[in-house]
């Protein structure tokens, strides 16, 4: 049975190739998609790093906290260095109870709103820095496969009106631009996919990430708001008694 | 940041030199030339291969016309015939003109019986009569005037003529004279008259049989102009043995040709949707075309078509294709190789 080789008259079609003989707008786009990629897979990388050392570092403070060591104590060990997640809410919350005392602040209401709301202010700063960069994820994935499809639509074009100059229609002619062509959307899906699977998977992370610290951050007010009781309790027992 | 980037970029590099030197050009596709058509077409050659041959001779090893009674060869004739120009048209019988022509034969015979007899009397009426055919008559006389020095060499010729007659001296001017109306294009050169006159006695003795020659070459002539009303001009030496009026195996479809045949009777195919198993309504039909291309007779079914009910309405089905897209178009000087066809249909590639 006689067989037919169907080969490109006179070129390699290896990725390289390819990637040579497109337009330079088809090289743009590609060069585009591969930066994008690079990059997504550096925050892919750094992302998943940060949290699992931030996991490590709420497990090992939880585990501190609720030792039943003495939050002044601990207070003074954590302030002095740079802290993160729990560590910093705590931190942020105890400087705000420690300055109100040394002010000697008289109303209680007024002191749990406030640390309450330097509670909530680093919370919203642990957050911003466990979720930044993932935006770009999600930018990535639903943009690649589209910056991809113009690079591919626009070497298709010009495959064909480079195929309509030549006059023939043959297979081989028109195979190696379209080939080309495609190869742009090849590496938008190759950005896009991982950057996808990624962002859907950090940000399940962090969310979790960020629930824990708002448990946490709700317990430890709870915790102050019946100190802060007590305070005023004993106080007003003692003006009584005065 | 700068550790996910470090690891990125090298992550990257690495699938990028793999890539060039793993995906490189892709393996070209090995495409098999299959005939992906339902409908298969077997040309007959069992049947149209034919090599010439006599239609009533006995088989032989190799087949071979009558051998011709001419051997005259005519320059790219290509039927073997008696005929002096190359013609299609069979010979026409010759059985008839024969007896005729025999007939006319036996006359002529006892005439020059008589002649060697005649006296001077007849020279002059044939040299009165010779008059007629006009323009050869000159060179005549001179033969004449050269019989005159033939008594020099009497000696020689009285030998001969003291044994047979005395007679004979004298009508040797005779023979002369007759034999020249024929010849009458050569008798110009006065050296070879000369040399006749050398002879006189042998010439009478060939005279009947000269006379018989030239019968036979009329004859001969009347049945030559007879058999080039047909026939070819390709001579044949060989003994006669069994085979067809020509050669037919230069005569094949082409594969185009064999295309056209096979979409003709495609489209016209109903395939009986719904087969329970298609592999098993493969069909051979065998049917016969006449020069127009229409279908003549029945399609025979030679395979298929037998057992359940779905394999006869696939069968018929067949049929009614072959019967429905007649007259088929096929190059006419070809019909030798296409006047007998089988056709396969098999639709099992069609589900």
């Amino acid at each position: 049975m006689e067989s037919v080789a169907l080969t490109a008259p006179g070129g390699e079609l290896s990725i390289w190739a390819l990637f040579w003989q497109a337009g330079w707008v088809v090289k743009l786009v590609m060069i585009g998609l591969l930066g994008a990629s690079i990059w997504t897979w550096a925050i892919i990388v750094d992302k998943t790093l940060a949290y699992a050392r931030m996991r490590v570092a709420l497990n090992r403070f939880e585990q501190v906290f609720w030792s039943g060591q003495s939050l002044e104590e601990l207070y003074r060990s954590l302030s002095e260095r740079k802290t993160t997640g729990m560590g910093s809410i705590f931190v942020a919350a105890m400087r705000e109870w420690k300055k109100s005392f040394e002010k000697g602040a008289r109303s209680p209401l007024g002191l749990q709103t406030r640390v309450d709301k330097a509670m909530d202010l680093a919370l919203a700063r642990e957050m911003e820095r466990l979720e930044g960069k993932l935006g770009f994820l999600a930018s990535i994935g639903s943009s690649a496969p589209f910056i991809g499809l113009f690079g591919t639509v626009v070497g298709i074009m010009t495959s064909f009106q480079a195929i309509a100059g030549s006059k023939t229609t043959n297979l081989a002619v028109v195979a190696p631009g379209i080939a080309e062509a495609l190869l742009a959307t090849a590496m938008g899906l190759l950005a896009a996919i991982p950057a996808v699977i990624a962002y859907n998977k950090l940000s399940s992370d962090a969310a979790k990430l960020g629930a824990r610290m708002e448990g946490f951050a709700d317990e430890f007010s709870a915790i102050l708001s019946r100190q802060i009781d007590e305070k005023v309790s004993s106080r007003q027992r003692a003006e009584e008694y005065a | 940041m700068k550790t996910g980037l470090a690891i990125s970029v090298t992550m990257h590099a690495a699938l990028l030199g793999f890539g060039i030197f793993s995906l490189s050009t892709p393996r070209a596709f090995e495409v098999a030339d299959v005939e992906a058509l339902p409908v298969d077409i077997v040309p007959v050659e069992s049947i149209t291969q034919v090599q010439e041959g006599d239609r009533q001779a006995p088989a032989e090893r190799r087949p071979a016309p009558r051998p011709t009674l001419r051997t005259d060869e005519v320059e790219n004739a290509q039927k073997v015939g008696e005929a002096e120009t190359d013609l299609k048209s069979p010979p026409t019988p010759d059985a008839k003109p024969k007896p005729v022509e025999r007939a006319a034969e036996p006359p002529p015979a006892p005439a020059p019986r008589p002649q060697p007899v005649e006296t001077a009397a007849e020279e002059a009426q044939v040299a009165e009569a010779e008059p007629v055919p006009a323009t050869e008559r000159q060179p005549e006389p001179q033969p004449r005037q050269e019989v005159t020095p033939d008594p020099t060499d009497k000696p020689m010729v009285a030998e001969n003529a003291e044994a047979e007659s005395v007679t004979l001296p004298r009508t040797a001017p005779v023979p002369q004279a007759r034999p020249q109306p024929p010849r009458a294009q050569t008798a110009k050169a006065p050296e070879r008259r000369q040399a006749e006159a050398e002879t006189p006695a042998p010439r009478q003795q060939a005279r009947g049989e000269k006379k018989d020659d030239e019968l036979f070459d009329q004859v001969a002539a009347l049945l030559n102009k007879e058999r080039a009303s047909g026939g070819g001009a390709r001579r044949s030496t060989g003994e006669a043995a069994l085979g067809g009026t020509r050669t037919t195996a230069g005569e094949q479809l082409t594969q185009s040709e064999m295309d056209a045949l096979r979409g003709q009777i495609q489209r016209c195919w109903n395939v009986p949707a719904g087969a329970i198993d298609a592999a098993n309504l493969k069909v051979s039909l065998r049917f016969r075309l006449d020069p127009s291309g229409a279908v003549e007779g029945n399609p025979e079914i030679i395979s298929g078509g037998d057992g359940s009910g779905v394999a006869r309405a696939a069968a018929e089905s067949a049929r009614r294709a072959i019967l429905q897209c007649a007259p088929y178009n096929l190059p006419t000087e070809k019909y030798s190789a296409w006047a007998d066809v089988i056709v396969h249909f098999d639709p099992s590639d069609m589900f």
